[in-house]
């Protein structure tokens, strides 16, 4: 009986997977669906941080996975996570600011979804401590699904496969509370580490050119200095900086939240992992390339107040620049981000 | 009928517990040793006496035109207070004062009490919660529409209508305001002290009556709001937004 619901979950899950523009990768792992979520992580990876919230299960890391990439949760059913955050850009957008529904500017630029378990704070000035509360932020916003997370629960909640999994995951019929649990879960399941680089640096030479090892040295150096802010297994620490995009940055950032003079225009670091898929840069996605990225730190950006001291400029020649470029794009993941359906 | 009136509410105020989370919940209200009698808090909002009417234009104290079109608020750490001892009635309610009157209830212990103290706003330990913890009805449910989903936290209040700086125009109202006091900082004190007390007796229902002078939020000793400059909050503006939640505490009186 249990073995046919699952298969009867795994079916409808596949026939709900393709709404309108958002491509759902179809799930295949219906015989595990209902034990705890084997999570993979990479080498040398600090173990998955304590959330509080519910332990990740195949339930409900699937549950998440099929709300992420259901445009229901927008209001006129049109926009999904998965909109603005595509599976194959490392879960970010391919646009400077994304649009929403009934084709809302947002107001910043989507970021990558990866490795957001070790994140302290969420979005791009760290406003929202949890995963869980964080997910109730793009339901609600009116440029981006202008809906309500009580109102989707109830418009779900009955259908399938999100009863069927919000049964099998929490016991209970599916409401907000599981729903934003379920996006959670589904998103801490998107590690990013396996790229040629975190070969290389577990001890295989090969896995990198050598002009990827001298961009790699130089990405380290003091001289340039990146790996003091990208830093970590997630290339980032996950602090608030003032680059020296604008003068005057017309985004607060961080000051938005902290409501300090001193944090505007200071945002989140990113991290560098799959940066060569996650175009445009920045908070804004004003920068186009890597190679504008590069020239932007290497003239040490514009004179705002509260400038970073950390981002003064360098020099660097073309092949310099080449080879950094070509070690970032070594940083790109070998295997897919979502663990869902691995083998 | 006052005897189930009590018993009602104290059934109430059991079944309003969820248990069913892992994540902690908001503090419930101290047990009652003696369920006795009621207290009833009336919120009335009014402009200078008289019963606010949404969507009447109204004069300020500038001679400014305004509407009023959205007025909600919290109250925090409500207790009941008599010396020495105090009485927590709620950790938060939520009041959406556009439709009038709002009034709650607790059950309380008979006898003397001072009065009653509050704050504007949601308690920290609250303010940071994870709002889909509270379903329907309770007064942290996201379908109230005061979260701030970007902050973390919500609205302690909700003021909204529109405006016209030029007291000799006739024309539509077309200038919207709208003040959002949130955060920490705006979580400010209320004392409701009756003269001469207040006392509860067995079975029977005690009110407080308390007035919200909606005119009284543009001006006050503390602050003037200069609607020409200072029309819009959403946080973002920490000094009006302390003005106005100031503002919004001294508005509030016995009747």
């Amino acid at each position: 009986m249990r073995l046919a619901a699952l298969l009867v979950g795994s079916a409808l899950l596949l026939l709900v997977g393709c709404r309108r523009d958002v491509d759902v990768p179809p799930s295949t792992s219906g015989e595990r669906i209902d034990g705890p979520f084997a999570l993979e992580l990479p080498p040398g990876f600090p173990p998955l941080p304590e959330h509080g919230g519910v332990p990740l299960t195949n339930a409900s890391v699937q549950l998440g996975r099929a709300l992420f990439f259901d445009p229901r949760l927008s209001r006129d059913g049109t926009i999904a996570c998965a909109s603005c955050h595509f599976p194959d850009r490392a879960f970010s957008d391919t646009v400077p600011i994304s649009r929403g529904i009934d084709g809302r500017t947002g107001m910043r630029n989507s970021p990558p979804l990866t490795n957001l378990a070790w994140h302290p704070a969420y979005f791009r000035d760290g406003g929202v401590p949890t995963l869980e509360q964080q997910a109730i932020a793009p339901i609600h916003d009116p440029v981006e699904m202008d809906f309500n997370v009580q109102l989707v629960a109830e418009l779900l909640a009955d259908k399938e496969p999100y009863a069927s999994l919000s049964e099998l995951a929490y016991g209970e019929r599916l409401s907000a509370f599981h729903l934003v649990r379920s996006l959670a879960s589904y998103q801490r399941t998107l590690i990013s580490g396996w790229s040629r680089y975190d070969r290389y640096l577990q001890g295989d030479p090969a896995a990198l050119s050598q002009a990827e090892r001298r961009g790699s040295e130089l990405f380290n150096s003091p001289a340039l200095g990146c790996g003091t802010c990208h830093s970590g297994h997630d290339l980032s620490d996950h602090r608030f900086h003032n680059i020296g995009l604008y003068t005057l940055s017309p985004d607060p950032g961080r000051a938005r939240i902290s409501l300090d003079p001193l944090d505007h225009g200071k945002f989140k670091t990113p991290t560098l992992r799959n940066i060569a898929l996650t175009a445009p840069y920045m908070h804004d996605g004003t920068l186009r390339t890597l190679e504008e990225v590069v020239d932007h730190f290497a003239r040490g950006g514009q004179a705002a107040p509260n400038k970073s001291p950390l981002v003064a400029g360098f020099t660097i020649t073309d092949q310099e620049r080449s080879d950094l470029v070509a070690f970032l794009k070594a940083l790109t993941d070998e295997r897919p981000i979502d663990q869902v359906d691995l083998p | 009928m006052e005897r189930i009136i009590v018993l009602s509410l104290s059934v109430l105020m059991l079944v309003a517990c969820r248990k069913d989370r892992s994540e902690p919940e908001p503090p419930a209200p101290t047990p009652t040793p003696q369920v006795a009698g009621v207290l009833k808090l009336t919120v009335v909002p009014i402009w200078e006496g008289q019963p606010l009417q949404m969507f009447t234009e109204y004069r300020n104290h500038a001679d400014q035109r305004v509407t009023v079109e959205l007025l909600k608020m919290y109250l925090g750490e409500l207790e009941l207070t008599r010396p020495g001892t105090a009485k927590r009635l709620s950790d938060v309610i939520y009041m959406d004062l556009g439709t009038g009157p709002v009034s709650h209830y607790w059950p309380v212990d008979t006898g003397a009490w001072t009065g009653m103290r509050a704050h504007l706003g949601v308690p920290d330990a609250l303010n940071m919660s994870d709002p889909s913890l509270y379903g329907a009805g309770h007064p942290l449910n996201v379908n109230n529409g005061t979260y701030w989903t970007w902050a973390t936290g919500y609205r302690f209040a909700m003021f909204e209508g529109r405006y016209d700086l030029d007291p000799a125009s006739t024309a539509s109202l077309v200038n919207a305001f709208a003040y959002h006091p949130g955060r920490s900082f705006c979580y400010l004190p209320l004392q409701f002290d009756p003269a001469g007390g207040m006392r509860v007796a067995e079975g029977d229902t005690t009110e407080l009556r308390v007035l919200v002078d909606v005119e009284r939020f543009f001006h006050s000793s503390e602050g003037v709001i200069d609607m020409a400059t200072e029309n819009v909050d959403h946080g973002n503006v920490p000094a009006l937004a302390l003005k106005m939640a100031t503002n919004i505490t001294l508005s509030m009186s016995l009747e």
